[in-house]
């Protein structure tokens, strides 16, 4: 059955994906020392086609890092980063974009990132979120977030997608950073906050 | 994700942007110039509702069915497989593709529909796209297109009335 989730229950979500990835911001930042933003974040429950139209032009040539989650929450991890965004952090980094060591700093971005986001939102919900190692593709944005899709929503026919928005101050650096819980994932970081489940 | 159509009328265009391990099922039949594709997400539906391309095992009678209703003739098609790519090569789970491909071809076989071609499997994402009439291909990423069958009758045959 697809969940249906009230405009608090959103809000919420939203508000969880704000205070995590001003954690990851932060992680970022210093990991760069560079100034980052952070554009407020979107929470959407799609089905699973505008979910894919949500995340962005499904042609453009993006990497992706996914880290899969285990633990309370099973889900998805997955950094969307535009391939001038790919350049700028390569290069901020130190190394050459589309190189195999350019493939690991991004993954060692997405584990970063990932891994501050997670402890903020553990701290949150007293969940145990335990992230794989990450896996770098770089493709077209469609095939990449499809993909992922079709791993966390399953059955399902509502994707759930908490969207944050970091963006490196002055550079032409987007990285899209999204959490996808499996299907009826969401209910159990609604659950702390003491806001009743997802109606199946 | 899950979405099928099929169109009769030559010229128009039919495409999946973006397949990582979903499949692109085309269907035709080349002498009616009738064409369809689904949009594969998973193998089985257990049961579970959803879109009418989304499941391997409920897509494709669908999409026959809706071929037939166009005007095909059910013996005459012929299917192409585009996608079930295995995007993240590292990590046990995530190879849905492959499983998309075998159950895509598993329920080809029990309707008694010959794949012409495939283009299936490794890591990229691909995009699927029939023109009507004219020809199947697949794109991958920066566009570079490879074009997969070419969509002329084998034989003439009377135009459909009424059409």
């Amino acid at each position: 059955m697809t969940p249906r989730y009230t405009d608090m229950q959103l809000d919420a979500l939203r508000e969880l994906a704000n205070i995590a990835s001003g954690t990851a911001a932060t992680s970022l930042s210093q990991m760069l020392g560079r100034e980052v933003d952070l554009k407020v974040p979107k929470a959407f429950a799609l089905p699973l086609a505008d979910a894919v139209e949500a995340a962005g032009d499904p042609e453009e040539i993006v990497s992706g890092v996914a880290l899969q989650l285990e633990g309370d929450l099973a889900g998805i991890v997955l950094l969307l980063i535009s391939a001038s965004g790919a350049a700028t952090l390569c290069s901020l980094l130190g190394v050459e974009v589309d190189t195999e060591v350019g493939e690991s700093a991004l993954g060692e971005i997405g584990n970063i990132l990932g891994a501050s986001y997670l402890a903020a939102l553990s701290s949150m919900t007293g969940l145990t979120m335990l992230p794989s190692t990450p896996m770098v593709v770089s493709d077209m944005l469609g095939s990449i977030v499809a993909t992922v899709l079709a791993e966390t929503v399953g059955h399902g026919d509502t994707a759930l997608v908490l969207d944050s928005q970091l963006d490196i101050t002055g550079e032409p650096c987007e990285i899209s950073f999204l959490l996808l819980p499996n299907a009826g994932g969401a209910n159990g970081l609604l659950a702390p906050l003491g806001l009743a489940e997802a109606a199946a | 994700m899950g979405e099928l159509a099929v169109s009769g009328r030559a010229g128009d265009e039919i495409v999946a942007i973006g397949l990582g391990s979903c499949i692109g099922l085309a269907m035709i039949d080349r002498d009616a110039g009738v064409a369809g594709l689904a949009h594969v997400v998973l193998p089985e539906s257990q049961g579970k509702p959803g879109p009418a391309g989304k499941f391997a095992d409920l897509a494709i009678p669908e999409l026959v069915s809706k071929m037939v209703q166009a005007g095909a003739v059910k013996r005459r098609l012929e299917a192409v497989l585009i996608g079930g790519a295995r995007m993240f090569s590292v990590g046990a789970s995530m190879d849905i593709g492959a499983r998309n491909a075998a159950a895509v071809r598993e329920a080809l076989k029990q309707a008694g529909i010959r794949i012409r071609t495939e283009e299936v499997g490794g890591n990229p994402g691909r995009t699927a796209r029939i023109i009507v009439g004219s020809e199947i291909s697949s794109q991958l990423a920066g566009g570079e297109r490879t074009s997969l069958l070419t969509l002329t009758a084998t034989k003439r045959v009377p135009a459909p009335s009424g059409r």
